[in-house]
């Protein structure tokens, strides 16, 4: 029986590996040259210590999409350049979820200066959790036309005062409803953001 | 009182209006309902481990079948993340690099004919992931176990890709579509 498991847990491991790698392979849809390209670009990404598995995300989203190899090629090496900020402005140590939302944050306008901040606040290092739930959250507020320096600011001051991870997932929920109800999404999110940290210090 | 116009809204939020206004919606009790659950958290009601063999025997069953290897058993309840959200009372697994959750994604397309999700847990392959209509007729649903991280995703709706109306949208439009964003947390 001993034997059994473990030839079974060795099969398990080797197929575990293949699916994995089938995982993290290019689409067939892409030409040669844009392949050789983009694996260039992962391997870069890879050496650098890089998360490698979101730019081969990002050529399949575009092969479905129907984009065609060249905008493909720019989406890939632009998310790997994001990546490399990100991974600059919040620290090496963060998992892949915090620099993929950070790499977000980046293409939303937030600068690495305030993404250095936000990873940083005043109250203590956030969980990796918290600090991915706050950076995706911002990164909404923004594509709802909320300012990108009013979403920062709104997002930094929930960190500073140790927001959980249900605290953001709130207020992004409240501030659609209002949105929905004809609101303004600045003046919601300013409202937002109060009623969950009181008023400002006098 | 309204100080934007509708059609002045970004494409990404506008399709998320567009399918919350869809006629068939009953009513907009249903609709607060839908934010309700989308702003509910998964909380962790109870965590049983497996004993050591049957641990191992589940693991190598499992992960012959779908490569994963479960070596616990977590409940959560319903009412997480969105229109995503982790389902009650279903096994969560863990694989070797982490925990693995159970997420129901559900979208309201009373219209459509056939839904499906795709995302960087799907390679975005719209074939993998079908969505069942549920009883009501106007729900689609389909669970996926993902480990924790983050996850760019959209529905496609009769082939057209939507963002789902329930959850953070991502800033990168590369593509033309906007895609939604998820956080697959443990606790």
């Amino acid at each position: 029986m001993r034997h059994a498991l473990i030839a079974a847990a060795l099969s398990a491991a080797l197929f575990g590996g293949a699916a994995k790698a089938q995982a993290r392979a290019l689409p067939d849809r892409l030409s040669a040259p844009a392949r050789a390209t983009l694996e260039r670009t992962i391997d870069s990404a890879r050496t650098a210590g890089l998360p490698v598995g979101p730019l081969y995300d990002k050529a399949s989203e575009g092969v479905l999409k129907g984009a065609g190899d060249d905008q493909i090629v720019r989406a890939v090496r632009s998310l790997a350049r994001s990546l490399a900020d990100a991974r600059a402005a919040v620290g090496t140590s963060s998992d892949g979820s915090v620099l993929t939302a950070a790499a977000s944050a980046l293409a939303a306008g937030v600068t690495p200066v305030d993404l250095r901040r936000l990873a940083h606040p005043s109250s203590g290092e956030p969980s990796a959790s918290t600090l991915a739930t706050a950076l995706v959250t911002l990164v909404d507020l923004v594509t709802k036309r909320v300012p990108v320096a009013m979403a920062t600011t709104s997002i930094q001051s929930l960190l500073d005062r140790r927001a959980t991870d249900q605290q953001f997932t709130s207020l992004r929920a409240d501030v659609d409803r209002d949105i929905l109800a004809g609101r303004a999404p600045e003046a919601s999110v300013v409202e937002r953001v109060r009623a969950r940290t009181g008023p400002p210090p006098s | 009182m309204r100080d934007h116009e509708p059609d002045r809204l970004p494409e990404s939020l506008a399709l998320a209006v567009d399918l919350m206004r869809q006629e068939e919606v009953p009513s907009a009790e249903w609709r607060d309902e839908l934010l309700r659950r989308a702003s509910a958290e998964p909380r962790l009601m109870r965590r049983v481990t497996l004993s050591v063999p049957w641990a191992i025997a589940a693991g190598v069953l499992c992960a012959a079948l779908g490569g994963a290897a479960v070596v616990g058993v977590t409940r959560y309840s319903a009412g997480a993340a969105s229109a995503a959200r982790v389902a009650d009372g279903v096994a969560a697994s863990t694989t070797a690099n982490g925990m693995m959750l159970p997420v129901t994604f559900s979208v309201v397309a009373p219209n459509a004919a056939s839904v499906s999700i795709v995302g960087d847990f799907n390679r975005w392959n719209p074939a993998a992931l079908p969505m069942r209509r549920s009883p009501d007729g106007r729900t689609w649903q389909v669970e996926v176990r993902l480990p924790l991280g983050l996850y760019a995703y959209a529905f496609m709706i009769d082939g057209r890709l939507a963002p789902d109306p329930a959850a953070p949208h991502a800033a990168a439009d590369d593509f033309g579509t906007p895609n939604s964003m998820l956080v697959v947390r443990g606790s």
